[in-house]
């Protein structure tokens, strides 16, 4: 444990917490200024602080652990193609190229760079899901393309601002290319802002400490937390590890699913991640690009050493991954990469796997899916609903998985927005938002549950869906019982159901219909009949198993006033 | 009693979680002190004692008492140890699930945990039910309120014995006729306060809408019995001057708002030392101050730049992660106003504790009032902080009035018993363990509030309160190269004091959400107007509204923006013009913020008034009760010395005897009425003029 108050320099840690809350300050402005709903009600900003070099030193806490990677990789293409000496006070660029460190055309990278007496000293860099560039499909899900170029426009490296001058020509080339310019050009704007506050802040701190102060500091906090990561991998049995995930299918070719394979080589203080074995690339929205598939891997080992470690460059530097070119971890122009949450998804299930062989305690059921989706209105004033929810987390030794809350990528519900700004934006009614009984994977720890989200939708519009798993279920482990699938359906003003695929673009929701998301749950850990019976009738009480499952799975008897039936659950248990 | 000099004065209650500290003081500053140990089980009665107290002290007549200002800690209590009422937590059909959901957020710690768990709903789904009522975003009526549905669910509600029945339905901040109805339909058939999200925090957003009203409704029952009791025992002892009590965010309610809005009190007792720092820094004129208090139970810290200390406007309640309190997501929300500050489960009752490995521990274990610490003599036996400063000859209690049965042997002997055997060293060389662990776990909570803000403390000055602050101020900011230390006058009881420091404050919202071209002034002027109508009502004023000063407040976005920036509005009637005013200020207050405003299509959100009575601020300044001038003739007693790590013999002085014109040099030990000020070698003492001792450090070492 480290005492940091008995430091006897706490200049250091000044500095430390300085950058911290610069990168911090730069999401919250990013978030307080963004239009599109999608980020302002779920705190989904990315916001960093990097070295002149593009190594990232400190992210704000709010950042997806799935952009820390992406957001560095962009900042080191855009000196690429702009040399250091060029860049001046007030310059701001732009970036979204998937095969440059990029996610998708909708995550879009601004940095600015950090500039103390003519030199450019450190970088500050914001990453959004902007509303709409274009693209095949509204909110920039399109789970159809089989080419980047179906997804949204793409930007290279480009000056958003130069010399503190906006650069109006670009703005008015993505104006013209999105389906809501007003809020995309205005996240964009946030995205700028939250650079700017971050890089006052930065040059607050060079006031205070003196540049060679500062870098020394920064110098010594990545190796610091480089020699900490080695350490706790140095931890792990050494040794190779194996895991395999599943990609159900890629939207276009139905009859086909993909491999992520991975060997994990522990070996002293290094740890190598080889994705050798797994499906190539594939004209079809389930991709990664390689710094998605980095973070992600990233992600995954983490599970598995101290979670303290601070997320900066130090902790990349410590791990070495080979993503196959040409694999669908680091494909080529123009394989679409729109669709890399399912990808990151299988990366983490796969490491997972794999760990637990090194580590058997932490063995974890799989978990539901992330469920991405769009609502565009299609007859007059626009608007869109760009939202997503989460399956339950998988089970693990003395842990139910948590409801509606996926572990991957550790964020929480508070990403998902909440119904009132929703409905006073969106022509849709939210008519309920509620858990799924009997969703989660039974077992001695059951599996978390999925939730429901019906819409009520009160103007024409087009659902576009992107998530996975229709078909597998997150399964259960020793015993455990698998969870209940995801699914998307529109039921229309007859009562009559139409169930979508789990990949969907442009499907046409009339006025009046109810257009439902359902999350799977996660996967079930050890035998039901082996749940206390206690935790069973509590279960029933609260809604999460219903009296028929806690019957034939659980083999518990709850009557309808919630006391067990101790005569008839005797008889069930002794069966 | 009466006597013929009585003037008209104030007091200030401030219950801890082992002292009860009651002060009265005028205009002049304080004329009397009282310190009791809290009764737990009932602490109206140790605060009506020592009330009891101050009165006779000061020879005042009760009916010249103006007003009672209390600080508690009962709401943060209540909900922390699950002490509230039990209650049920009615909303929208299709919602549930509502709180089981929440809208948890995963920090740093628990990101990369596979086996984390949701923390567990306020309100269990068991005793969660639906109605069947829909508004709609723009308050427009899309499912009548069911109300046979409402009936049938008082019913259901009857025979579960609740304290209250907290109402969040969706939309109602845009139109609360159905909660309005609810609530009567509700209270008509049960007996049974039912408290409505519209009353408590009428703005968007229904999760933290809904939180804040559950977390109204449990602190409610629990807070109206305890200020209502308290109330009338007041008047029993003859003051009718109204009880007022301290809000999260160092304003002043009456007893009526704070049982309306209950969880505004959540902060009250922190806040009171945290306006104790700021009064004292803007008599010295010092802007910038840590505000470090440290009582019998826990220690806290808050920093004030440029005279105003840092305020959050979401408190997570049981919130944690390396912001703390402040970070969204990591507890219960409540959406009221509170004072930034961090605290530790460490005072001078915290328990020490060797552990297997002979490693010592201080707290989480307090010994609280009672049994209190083992030198106290009422029964008890683990060591304390307190123990620890009597064994290093820091403290010494015989004169102490409240505690008769003071025994310096036996806090020698819990910690011989508990620390110094097992790990075999001397008496004197644990309890100086126990100190320096004590130091660093204060340094904790200032760390939270400074370094981890990015904020350098060392450009502050360290304000120290509480009975235990000024025995450990200097050390702690030594840590921080903090060179100057004050300790005001009766620093023992500051809290108290701050409490008298503040308005009346009332702080009123309503949400109108209108586009820019939407804009009536004359509705808008209405709206101000019921605002500040009750805004006034809450503070009591008279119908003239003598001495209530309003402001009024909007909160403007772009359109299609989802958060807004506050426009303070000038003090005159809304018109057009008012409003294209509010309006420009918006687009350079948007550049201000975020480098960018340009002019485009707005929205208005929400209508703020903040309405503020003066009573009268009373200074920090104790009139040296004896008048003397004579220097302290000699004392000296056995004290460890941080620097030879061995007992020494220490000089003493009297704090009531020394004059700005005296000055010490540490090791000294400063005794004032409540609180023994530790001045270490390496620093410097100096009195000033309004009573307060200020330390310095001499040499800066490393």
């Amino acid at each position: 444990v480290n005492d940091v108050t008995a430091s006897t320099n706490i200049d250091d840690e000044i500095i430390r917490h300085g950058f911290l809350i610069a990168a911090e300050e730069s999401a919250i402005t990013v978030v307080k200024a963004a239009h599109s709903q999608f980020i302002v009600e779920g705190s989904d900003a990315g916001a960093a602080v990097l070295t002149r070099r593009g190594e990232l030193v400190a992210q704000a806490a709010a950042t997806s652990i799935l952009h820390s990677g992406g957001i560095a990789e962009t900042v080191r293409a855009i000196i690429e193609d702009y040399p250091l000496d060029s860049m001046v006070d007030g310059d701001v660029y732009i970036i979204n190229d998937s095969y440059r460190g990029g996610v998708h055309a909708n995550d879009v990278t601004v940095a600015r760079p950090v500039v103390i007496d003519g030199r450019v000293e450190f970088f500050a860099a914001t990453l959004i899901h902007v509303l709409d560039l274009g693209g095949g499909a509204h909110g920039g899900i399109n789970a159809q393309a089989q080419e980047t170029f179906e997804e949204g426009l793409q930007l290279p490296p480009l000056h958003l601002a130069t010399a503190g001058v906006r650069n109006d020509e670009l703005f008015k080339l993505i104006e013209l290319n999105s389906r809501s310019p007003v809020e995309t050009v205005g996240d964009i704007e946030a995205l700028s802002s939250g650079t700017l506050v971050c890089s006052r802040r930065v040059e607050a701190l060079v006031a205070e400490h003196g540049l060679d102060r500062l870098h020394g500091a920064v110098d010594e906090y990545l190796a610091q937390t480089e020699a900490w990561t080695r350490a706790e991998i140095a931890k792990l049995p050494p040794g190779s590890y194996e895991g395999r995930a599943v990609i159900d299918d890629d939207g276009i070719n139905s009859d086909r699913s993909y491999d992520i394979c991975v060997r994990v080589t522990v070996e002293g203080d290094t740890l190598g991640l080889d994705f050798e074995g797994t499906s190539p690339q594939v004209r079809a929205g389930v991709n990664s690009s390689a710094s998605q598939a980095f973070d992600s891997a990233v992600f995954a080992v983490r599970c598995f050493i101290d979670s303290t470690i601070p997320t900066n460059d130090g902790v990349f530097r410590s791990m070495k991954a080979n993503f196959p070119r040409g694999s669908m971890l680091n494909p080529e122009p123009p394989h679409p990469c729109g669709g890399r949450m399912m990808a990151s998804y299988a990366i983490v299930d796969a490491i997972v796997e794999a760990l637990s062989k090194a580590a058997p305690d932490r063995r974890i059921a799989r978990s539901g899916m992330l469920l991405g989706y769009a609502l565009a209105g299609i007859s007059g004033n626009y608007w869109i609903h760009n939202s997503f929810d989460f399956g339950g987390t998988g089970a693990r030794i003395g842990h139910d998985g948590a409801d509606a809350t996926g572990f991957h990528f550790g964020v929480g519900r508070n990403q998902i927005p909440q119904v009132e700004p929703i409905e006073a934006r969106c022509e849709v009614l939210c008519t309920g938002v509620e858990l799924i009984a009997d969703s989660g994977g039974a077992g001695r720890w059951r599996g978390g549950l999925g939730v429901r989200i019906t819409l009520e939708v009160l103007e024409d519009a087009v659902a576009s869906i992107r998530t996975d798993h229709f078909e597998t279920p997150p399964t259960g482990i020793d015993g455990g019982g698998d969870a209940m699938r995801s699914s998307v359906y529109i039921v229309d003003p007859r009562g009559h159901r139409t169930d979508l695929p789990s990949k969907a673009a442009n499907v046409p929701v009339s006025k009046g219909c109810l257009f439902v998301l359902e999350t799977s749950g996660g996967g079930g850990y050890g035998r039901p009949s082996a749940r206390p019976i206690e935790e069973v009738a509590r279960d029933v009480v609260e809604g999460r198993v219903t009296p028929g499952s806690a019957r034939d799975i659980y083999r518990v008897e709850v009557r309808q006033d919630g006391a067990v039936d101790e005569a008839a659950t005797e008889i069930l248990r002794s069966r | 009693m009466a006597g013929s000099g009585s003037l008209p004065c104030a007091i200030g209650i401030d219950i801890g979680g082992t002292f009860t500290d009651v002060v009265l003081a005028d205009e002049t500053g304080v004329r009397a002190v009282s310190k009791r140990l809290t009764t737990p089980s009932d602490p109206a009665v140790a605060a009506i004692e020592a009330t009891r107290d101050v009165l006779a002290k000061s020879g005042s007549d009760p009916a010249d008492v103006q007003r009672v200002v209390h600080g508690t800690t009962l709401a943060t209590n209540t909900i922390l140890e699950h002490k509230g009422g039990r209650i049920a937590f009615v909303t929208t059909r299709g919602f549930r699930h509502l709180l089981a959901l929440g809208r948890h957020a995963r920090v740093e710690s628990e990101r990369f945990n596979l086996a984390f768990d949701l923390p567990s709903p306020p309100v269990g789904l068991a005793l969660t039910f639906e109605l069947t009522e829909r508004i709609g975003p723009r308050g427009d009526v899309l499912v009548p309120l069911d109300e046979a549905s409402v009936v049938t669910l008082a019913e259901a509600l009857k025979p579960l014995d609740l304290e209250g029945v907290a109402v969040c339905l969706l939309h109602s901040h845009t139109n609360p006729l159905h909660e309005f109805r609810v609530r009567e339909l509700l209270e008509s058939r049960l007996d049974t306060p039912v408290v409505l999200s519209y009353d408590v925090s009428p703005e968007t957003r229904e999760f933290e809408r809904a939180t804040t009203t559950v977390m109204s409704a449990i602190v409610r029952p629990v807070m109206e019995r305890y200020l209502r009791e308290l109330e009338s025992r007041l008047q029993l002892l003859g003051i009718a001057a109204p009880l007022y009590v301290m809000e999260s965010a160092g304003g002043v309610l009456t007893v009526e708002a704070a049982v309306r809005r209950s969880v505004s009190t959540v902060e009250s007792g922190p806040a009171a030392g945290v306006m104790a720092a700021q009064a004292l820094g803007m008599q010295l004129g010092v802007d910038d101050v840590v505000a470090f208090d440290m009582g019998g139970t826990t220690a806290k810290a808050a920093v004030i730049t440029a005279g105003r200390p840092g305020i959050t406007h979401e408190f997570q309640v049981g919130g944690h992660g390396s912001f703390g309190s402040r970070r969204s997501g990591t507890g219960v929300p409540i959406r009221v106003p509170t004072v930034d500050l961090a605290e530790v489960g460490a005072g001078g009752g915290s328990i020490a504790w060797a552990d297997a490995y002979g490693t010592v521990h201080v707290g989480p274990h307090s010994s609280a009032a009672v049994p209190g610490p083992a030198c106290y003599g009422r029964g008890g036996v683990a060591p304390t902080v307190t123990d620890a400063n009597v064994v290093l000859g820091y403290l010494d209690l015989n004169s102490a009035a409240e505690l008769p049965d003071f025994d310096a042997a036996l806090a020698r002997q819990a910690i011989e018993v508990a620390l110094a055997q097992p790990l075999g060293v001397s008496v004197e060389t644990a309890a100086a363990a126990v100190y320096d662990i004590a130091n660093a776990m204060m340094a904790g909570a200032l760390h939270v509030v400074t370094v981890q803000r990015g904020i350098d403390p060392r450009r502050y000055a360290l304000v120290t309160s509480g009975g235990a602050g000024p025995l450990h101020a200097a050390k702690v900011a030594e840590r921080f190269g903090i060179a100057r230390v004050l300790v005001p006058p009766a620093a023992g009881v500051a809290s108290a004091i701050g409490l008298l420091t503040s308005d009346l404050r009332s702080e009123q919202v309503r949400a109108m959400h209108l586009s820019g071209d939407e804009v009536a002034a004359n509705e808008v002027e209405i709206a101000f107007r019921q605002l500040e109508d009750q805004g006034a009502g809450e503070l009591g004023a008279s119908d003239d509204r003598v001495g209530v000063v309003a402001h009024r407040t909007l909160d403007i976005r772009y359109r299609r923006q989802a958060h807004h920036l506050s426009i303070e509005l000038p003090d005159k009637a809304f018109s057009g013009s008012v409003w294209a005013d509010a309006v420009q200020q918006f687009f350079e207050a948007h550049r201000e913020a975020f480098g960018t405003g340009r002019p485009g299509p707005v929205e208005l959100v929400n209508l703020r008034s903040s309405s503020a009575r003066s009573v009268g601020r009373v200074p920090f300044r104790r009139p040296n009760p004896g008048g003397a001038t004579a220097t302290s003739a000699g004392r000296h007693r056995p004290a460890w010395s941080l620097a030879q790590r061995s007992m020494v013999e220490t000089p003493i002085l009297e704090r009531s005897v020394c004059t700005p014109s005296s000055g010490a040099r540490g090791p000294v030990l400063i005794e004032d009425l409540e609180a023994t000020v530790l001045v270490p070698a390496g620093w410097s003492a100096s009195f000033l003029e309004d009573g307060t001792t200020q330390l310095d450090r001499e040499t800066v070492t490393t």
